[in-house]
């Protein structure tokens, strides 16, 4: 498959501090990218680094394909990025904006802004300042500005950072309707649930290190299966489950339900028959699925400062 | 020729900046000529024609003033407001050379700046010959020499304050060449002790082309080497400011 970014040992150091260690980093054609971390986690340094904003201290960087610093005008005139919050003119309207950054790309780019201005929804405020716009609309203006140079690779860090609900699912929308154009959008969140509803395929970061990468399901499924259980008495139930040492981790979710986290091959069967043994009456025993969540939690470093 | 039209909407779009650049520039210049005119038809006894040779002069060397402090104030901001504003990272990712984003401001300003700077110096022109009266008209010569004079004052002062402002906040790039013009240079001429030093000063350039300065109040040299001299200014700032745009963190 074609990839659109390749990092290999990509490290960039800040004095002391590695911000980003040594990545290896591959983004294949045509996906939405999920880049998951908490913050402070070396995201944005790492698509800063990726985009030329900063120098990396080592290591080596392709963007679609192309080998950077060497052929970056090639690479970035097909490259839309929002790096941190959006920044404009706020003197400027969203037009004019737009025609500052159109000037510095190719000439189609200029034709490009009604258009562009249209696909967010922002055509009917296009002529008014931008120091008028919501954080919302600065989001889409952004994205807009993006879609000035026809991207096949969309980088966008944190898009739905200060976005009410419907504007994290507008955003979602454009970010899939990006991909199903053969687009790819290589974004980067902190928010695990908006990185499992909207991307195909994740990689996870902590301390400037990409943990994992690889389709969101099979990163999911990597964690220990879990187990959701309703019981009549919690606290018995929680006596009976102390007793077995193959239940990794126990928590309510609720009055009377409970949900374990099972290890070493133990099997929901074997939990039940003990609970009803015990005298302690199931009314319901579900597997849940595994979440981006519960794996994030269990590869990160944040689950072992917590523990 | 799209950039540096994009870095003239930028300028052009600033209200505030645009006020007080008409203001200080052909604002002051048409009000103090129309007052001289005012008071020469009240009172011709006591205050002479508004036009002539001297009072030509008078302009001249008021636009001069004013005209600098306007591409001082242009060029600060042109300089300083993609990075102010949090666009300049926009810009880069667009894949254009850091040098070119930064070449391309200083034709922008410029083309905001010329035209109130011209239309200024038309504006004492015509008063100059219109209301000269009895007095002597300025000669072609004079002319000339007061446009290059108040052409080199400006040009100088704008491209110094685009590459300065690529280090600095606009408002500090302003407090600091507004100084430098105004004070620090004359101090620095009057310091005899430096002997031809003085003539690096860029100020000390400048006032080589002010026509019928007295000996005393210029630092003698050639035309060649206030060329040099001012192209020195310009080149260092301006060369300064393109490589620190090409090294900075976006």
């Amino acid at each position: 498959m074609e990839t659109v970014i390749e990092t290999h040992a990509l490290t960039k150091k800040f004095g002391a501090r590695i911000a980003v260690n040594g990545v290896d980093l591959t983004v294949p054609a045509g996906v939405a990218f999920g880049f998951l971390g908490p913050n402070g986690a070396g995201k944005t340094t790492m698509i800063r680094t990726l985009l030329g904003l900063t120098q990396p201290t080592s290591g080596d960087v392709a963007l679609l394909g192309l080998p950077q610093p060497a052929k970056r005008a090639e690479a970035l005139a097909r490259v839309g990025a929002i790096v941190e919050e959006p920044k404009f003119h706020p003197h400027l309207t969203g037009r004019e904006n737009l025609k500052i950054v159109a000037a510095a790309r190719d000439r189609a780019a200029e034709g490009r802004i009604a258009d562009s201005l249209e696909r967010v929804g922002l055509a009917h405020r296009a002529d008014d300042r931008v120091k008028t716009y919501s954080l919302g609309m600065r989001q889409r203006l952004g994205i807009a500005r993006c879609l000035l140079a026809d991207p096949a690779l969309l980088i966008l860090d944190e898009p739905m950072n200060g976005l009410d609900p419907a504007g994290i699912l507008e955003m979602r929308r454009l970010i899939r309707a990006f991909v199903d154009e053969g687009r790819t959008v290589f974004l980067s969140s902190h928010l695990l649930d908006e990185v499992e509803k909207t991307c195909d395929q994740v990689a996870i970061v902590d301390l400037g290190v990409v943990v994992v990468q690889g389709a969101v399901g099979e990163i999911a499924a990597q964690g220990d299966p879990t187990l959701l259980i309703e019981i009549d008495d919690p606290a018995a139930a929680r006596n009976v489950l102390g007793g077995e040492p193959r239940v990794t981790h126990v928590e309510e979710e609720g009055a009377s339900s409970l949900r374990l986290t099972l290890g070493d091959g133990l099997v929901p069967a074997e939990i039940n028959r003990a609970l009803v043994n015990a005298g302690v009456a199931v009314s319901r025993l579900e597997p849940a699925r595994a979440t981006l969540e519960e794996t994030f939690l269990t590869i990160t470093s944040r689950l072992e400062d917590h523990e | 020729m799209r950039m540096i039209r994009a870095e003239a909407l930028k300028l052009r779009r600033r209200r505030g900046l645009m006020i007080w650049s008409v203001i200080l520039t052909i604002g002051v210049i048409a009000t103090v000529e129309a007052v001289l005119v005012v008071l020469h038809a009240v009172n011709a006894a006591h205050h002479g024609p508004a036009g002539g040779e001297s009072n030509f002069r008078g302009a001249t060397e008021t636009l001069a003033l004013l005209g600098t402090v306007t591409a001082i104030l242009i060029g600060a901001t042109a300089g300083s407001q993609d990075v102010a504003n949090g666009v300049f990272r926009d810009l880069v990712v667009t894949g254009r050379k850091r040098s070119t984003l930064f070449n391309v401001r200083i034709p922008g300003a410029l083309i905001v700046l010329l035209p109130m700077v011209l239309i200024a110096f038309a504006v004492a022109i015509a008063f100059a010959f219109l209301f000269a009266g009895d007095l002597p008209a300025p000669s072609g010569s004079l002319v000339g020499r007061e446009f290059v004079y108040v052409l080199a004052f400006a040009l100088v002062n704008l491209v110094m304050a685009i590459g300065f402002a690529a280090f600095v906040s606009a408002r500090i790039v302003i407090g600091v060449l507004i100084a430098w013009n105004t004070a620090v240079t004359h101090i620095l001429i009057s310091f005899h002790t430096l002997g031809s030093a003085r003539k690096l000063i860029d100020v000390a350039a400048i006032e080589h082309f002010l026509p019928g300065a007295s000996s005393g109040q210029r630092v003698n040299m050639t035309t060649a080497t206030a060329i040099i001299v001012l192209l020195a200014w310009a080149g260092i700032f301006s060369g300064a400011g393109r490589w620190w745009t090409t090294r900075r963190d976006a």
